[in-house]
């Protein structure tokens, strides 16, 4: 049984995504039907294994001796995972049908969206370690080909071939890491390595930790790989739904998770992971501060909000930060779509030229206004519940200046999404722009989502049982109910952070008296707009490798002399290093 | 049906059938006619088909019957994993060039003689593979390089081409002799170039062997395009026909290698760090391969820098293996061996295929650029299909089988649990994401809605080109899926080179 619905639930996107493509884009009204049955029977599918939860791995056939088998395993956290992945990826396939309408190459557009899906089911299900990086790298390929979709447009390539690139460069780590792993315990798999990470050297399991991290750190667009995400924005609007709510970047996160009780005792391995997460949420919430694209904002509050799961994980609470996961990735999914059904209904991206947007759209305005409340953790949205917990493990589990650090990025939060909030859908239309209706299928997806974002901090208890230790055996998980968890959020903490949540609201109500501050921090301004300086970096490295290239084409002289010359060198070579070893 | 029959008859199906193609194409076009090139065409095709077949029954009588060798005179000729890995890799990929070229160098100037020359190609690597005897497999392989010289300079009219031809067949010819004078070197001290006597008589390590192992590896280095021994390779691999680049690419450089590791198998014993060498050198070719390749225009030209990168993953893959005396990095470098055949070999033809398309169609000998490439998919959706799979697969990405191979390579690395080889496997891992830097844009540029004006005035692509490529994007996603179906072909390959280094 297990075995059918983890085979269906990879398999039907897939299927899907060969069908969709095989039909052609002559016919696409079909293309456009076929794509959303096949994403809603996935998501169904996943719905039903998220019942049939446990820790045993299933495998399907072996792939050779040094391959080890295709096996998976239906634990919490991956069932979890390919719920989020399966169900929000349907989601994002049904505004599909009306954003990408009468767009071209429908085709290879819905194939990927529906191979991204099964990809990274199959990431978070699989228990070979060598077959999580194929799918790690699928995952890959499927963001580059989607960012890079409007191939005609060379910004879009470029992000395309960025993402692609850093996240292969921090893929090097897991690569690393999973044949290390073969190498030390003769088996790819997961939990067999988890059950004996007390017995590899401590030198090994170091590498590995930080391997992971930099894997983690690259694919979930953590300090310092973050440059990527805010480029993916040139991808069609669904598609940042996607990566950033659904599939793509929850990939890190899901890794560190899983291999915590493998890292937790290696030294600074934790006191790392939290650095990055807080690091990570700090210069990314300036960055959203401002940033003047409506969906780079929203792509730097996703760096932001990741840099708290990943803190919560150093912080040694797996729970809270897959709890924040599940908030985000539906208020996320929530506000790209509905930034998407902005941006599509008035053609630019830009909230300098918007402005009043909500007198038009006042569905798309509300429902945005949910995600932002949610996203800001205002009471008693689902993101409200899920920071606190994520403050609280950090008070436990961390310095106290970290925990300061982060309760300021929250009123950062609050503050750069009620000026999100403001520049698109208050005050007076900045400029000429005519909006269109918001079609059915974008209501039909946003509204699940808006529901959720209210809705889904009702689950922390069967979610803690999810992740319990029936069904995720190594990361100790205890029950933990509605009653705990009011117990433990309606603290003191939680009545600092609201405060500082309450003084970013107020900041940004009285920012026309704040003149002289703004005018002092605007350095800080200029530097969060240049992405301090990361951009700078990775131009330069791009820039140096290809003079490099450049400059070795000189060794190409066309000239045979030269040629015969560089064959009697190599000779003379070899032969003094042969005398001087003999 | 004798044990060795099936073996004679590999050895003998092209060499006899190279000649025949060629006199029959040859006494019809004379008269005008053009039944006997239609004939010529499907004859090498069916000749390579029975090879494979022959291949198929000697493996069969290998694994019931035991060791198969034939003896002629001094000539001496045995089947072993090695052999049986390269063989099946170049009819394979011989079969697939010449129903390529059925179309693509239909009616040109020589055709019969095309045809002729790939046979005579396949027949002395067939050969070359089976050598146990260092004089032969020096003559195997002076076959090969005289059948690659006349097609790499196939177009005789055009004065790239014969550049190219001319650079290769110095420099090659300068290979050549180095590789005899070592062999003279060794059997001045040895008294023989039988490889099992030569192996024997060095339980002593004499240091004129070294010398002239020494030179051998140089003079095979030439041919497998060690950086800074491969400055003719990028000229010669793209002014090539297509089908031929592919065939150079795939395997004749590879050929070289293996010349090189038979040679290197019995004077293991000669106080010379081979692995060492071959890692150094490998570390070279990925590197300078790769950055070469990222600034290069024209598509063949990149392709052909590429594989510099991809024979240094297989010299890391033996490099290992003979370093630390493991399994895993020589079945890891001859998967890739496969691999890599399979996927440039597709490249080339996707690229010829696009090539013929756009110019040769139309009577114009010019090079495919990347611009070219622009809104390819529009017009040609199962070639940019192809092309992307070969391309994205050379790069390492899953599910294609260069992922597998490299992944294998790097496992042995990191199983001798050696700082420096841990190193080294970061490095080349590195460098497979650089080579996406220069891979990835450019199936980008095919899936551009903007076709270039190549494109627009392009002619149709015909089902010989479309089906190789079909039947190699599918082998592709296969081993790299289900890399067990060929795990019997690489673990011999590895186990034949491995026996006799490390016994």
């Amino acid at each position: 049984m297990v075995k059918i619905l983890i085979a269906l639930t990879i398999c039907i996107p897939w299927l899907g995504a060969l069908i969709v493509w095989w039909v052609g884009d002559k016919h696409e009204k079909l293309q456009h039907i076929l794509a959303v049955v096949f994403s809603v029977l996935s998501g169904a599918a996943s719905v039903w294994l998220l019942f049939n939860a446990g820790k045993d791995a299933v495998v399907f056939f072996s792939l050779g001796d040094y391959f080890g088998e295709a096996s998976f395993v239906p634990n919490g956290l991956g069932v979890f995972l390919s719920v989020i992945a399966a169900c929000i990826g349907s989601l994002a396939v049904i505004f599909s049908t009306n954003y990408m309408k009468g767009e071209e190459s429908l085709g290879r557009y819905y194939a990927y969206v529906l191979f991204f899906i099964g990809s990274m089911v199959g990431l978070v299900l699989t228990s070979n370690i060598l077959l999580m990086f194929v799918f790690w790298e699928f995952t890959a390929l499927c963001s580059y080909a989607l960012i890079a979709f409007h191939n005609d447009d060379p910004k879009a390539v470029a992000g395309g071939v960025k993402a692609l690139i850093i996240t292969s460069i921090g893929g090097v780590g897991l690569l690393l890491g999973g044949i290390l792993i073969f190498v030390t315990t003769g088996s790819y798999d997961i939990d067999k390595f988890l059950a004996g990470a007390g017995q590899i050297p401590a030198g090994i399991l170091a590498v590995l930790a930080f391997g992971f991290l930099i894997a983690a750190a690259a694919k979930s667009a953590q300090f310092p790989f973050q440059t990527w995400l805010p480029d993916a924005m040139e991808a069609p609007s669904p598609i940042s739904a996607l990566i950033h709510a659904a599939t793509m970047v929850n990939a890190g996160v899901y890794l560190l998770a899983r291999f915590f009780p493998a890292f937790e005792g290696v030294p600074y391995w934790r006191e790392a992971v939290m650095a990055v997460g807080m690091v990570s949420a700090l210069l990314a919430a300036i960055m959203a501060l401002t940033a003047s694209d409506l969906k780079r904002v929203l792509a730097y509050s996703t760096v932001s909000q990741l840099g708290y799961m990943v803190y919560a994980i150093g912080a040694g609470n797996v729970y809270a930060s897959q709890f924040h996961l599940l908030s985000h990735s539906v208020f996320k999914a929530l506000l790209f779509l509905a930034a998407g059904a902005v941006i599509h209904n008035i053609g630019t991206r830009d909230m300098r030229q918007m402005g009043g947007v909500g007198k038009q759209m006042p569905f798309v305005k509300w429902v945005f206004i949910i995600g932002a409340l949610a996203l800001a953790g205002i009471p008693i949205l689902n993101g409200f519940w899920s920071k606190e917990l994520v403050l609280e493990a950090g008070l436990k589990g961390g310095p106290v200046w970290m925990y300061a650090v982060m309760v300021a990025v929250a009123g950062l939060t609050a503050l750069y999404t009620i000026r999100c909030v403001y520049l698109v859908f208050y005050g007076e239309p900045r400029s000429e722009y005519h909006a269109h209706p918001t079609g059915a299928a974008m209501k039909i997806a946003l509204a699940p989502l808006a529901f959720g974002a209210i809705t889904t901090w009702l689950l922390a208890g069967r979610f803690s049982l999810l992740l319990g230790e029936s069904t995720l055996p190594f990361h100790k998980i205890e029950p933990f109910g509605l009653r705990e968890m009011f117990h433990e959020v309606l603290s003191i903490p939680t009545l600092i952070a609201l405060a500082v949540i309450a003084l970013g609201v107020v900041l940004w109500l009285i920012r026309d008296r704040l003149e002289g501050v703004t005018r002092a921090l605007e350095w800080l301004r200029k530097a969060s707009v240049n992405s301090f300086g990361f951009e700078a970096v990775n131009r330069g490295i791009v820039k140096a490798t290809q003079a490099t290239g450049e400059g070795l084409r000189a060794t190409q002289t066309g000239l045979l002399s030269w040629n015969v010359l560089a064959i009697l060198v190599t000779i003379i070579l070899l032969f003094a290093i042969y005398a001087l070893g003999a | 049906m004798s044990h060795n029959f099936p073996y004679i008859l590999l050895i003998l199906l092209p060499m006899v059938a190279a000649p025949l193609v060629y006199l029959i194409g040859r006494a019809t076009l004379r008269k005008g006619e053009i039944w006997g090139m239609t004939f010529a065409r499907l004859f090498t095709v069916v000749v390579l088909i029975l090879a494979g077949i022959a291949l198929y029954f000697t493996t069969q009588s290998a694994v019931s019957g035991g060791s198969i060798n034939i003896q002629v005179g001094s000539v001496f000729l045995m089947f072993d994993g090695m052999g049986l890995l390269v063989d099946a890799v170049v009819i394979a990929l011989a079969l697939f060039v010449a129903i390529f070229s059925t179309k693509y160098m239909e009616d040109e100037d020589g055709e019969e003689k095309f045809y002729a020359l790939l046979l005579i190609c396949v027949g002395s690597i067939i050969g070359l593979a089976g050598s146990f005897d260092l004089f032969n497999l020096w003559v195997w392989f002076e076959v090969m390089a005289v059948s690659t010289y006349f097609l790499v300079a196939f177009y005789h009219d055009e004065t790239a081409s014969l550049e190219a031809g001319m650079k290769y067949l110095v420099q090659s010819t300068l290979g050549s002799t180095m590789v005899l004078f070592g062999i003279a070197l060794i059997y001045s001290q040895t008294g023989s170039v039988a490889m099992a006597d030569v192996y024997r008589s060095l339980a002593n390590p004499l240091p004129l062997v070294g010398l002239g192992g020494l030179l051998m590896m140089v003079g095979f280095g030439v041919k497998a395009a060690f950086v800074p021994l491969h400055t003719w390779l990028p000229d010669a691999h793209s002014q090539a026909p297509s089908g031929i680049s592919a065939m150079l690419s795939g395997v004749v450089i590879e050929a070289g290698l293996v010349a090189m590791l038979r040679m290197i198998s019995i004077l293991g014993h000669a106080n010379i760090p081979w692995g060492l060498i071959l890692l150094a050198f490998g570390c070279l070719n990925i590197f300078l391969g790769n950055l070469m390749a990222l600034r290069q225009t024209q598509v063949k030209r990149l392709l052909a820098y590429s594989s510099l990168a991809h024979v240094g993953y297989m010299l890391l893959g033996f490099g290992f293996s003979m370093t630390f005396k493991i399994m895993e990095g020589a079945q890891g470098a001859f998967f890739h061996m496969m691999t890599h055949a399979m996927m440039k070999g597709l490249a080339f033809l996707a690229a010829g295929a696009l090539l013929y398309a756009l110019f040769l169609s139309r009577g114009e000998h010019s090079a495919l650029t990347l611009d070219d490439l622009n809104g390819a998919s529009r017009k040609y959706p199962i070639t940019a299909f192809a092309f992307s799979a070969a391309v994205l697969g050379l790069g390492g990405l899953p599910p294609m089988a260069g992922f597998m191979s490299k992944w294998q390579i790097l496992l042995a690395g990191a199983g001798t649990q050696n700082t420096v080889m841990i190193i080294i496997v970061i490095f080349a891992a590195l460098n497979s994401v650089l080579s996406l830097g220069y891979y990835a844009p450019m199936v980008n540029r095919i899936y551009r809605r903007e076709p270039s004006d190549a494109v627009t005035q392009g002619k149709p692509i015909t089902w010989q080109m479309a089906l190789p490529m079909v039947l190699m994007v599918l082998i592709i996603v296969l081993m790299g899926v289900y890399p067990k179906a060929v795990e019997f072909l690489t673990s011999n390959a590895a186990y034949s080179l491995m026996a006799i280094f490390a016994g």
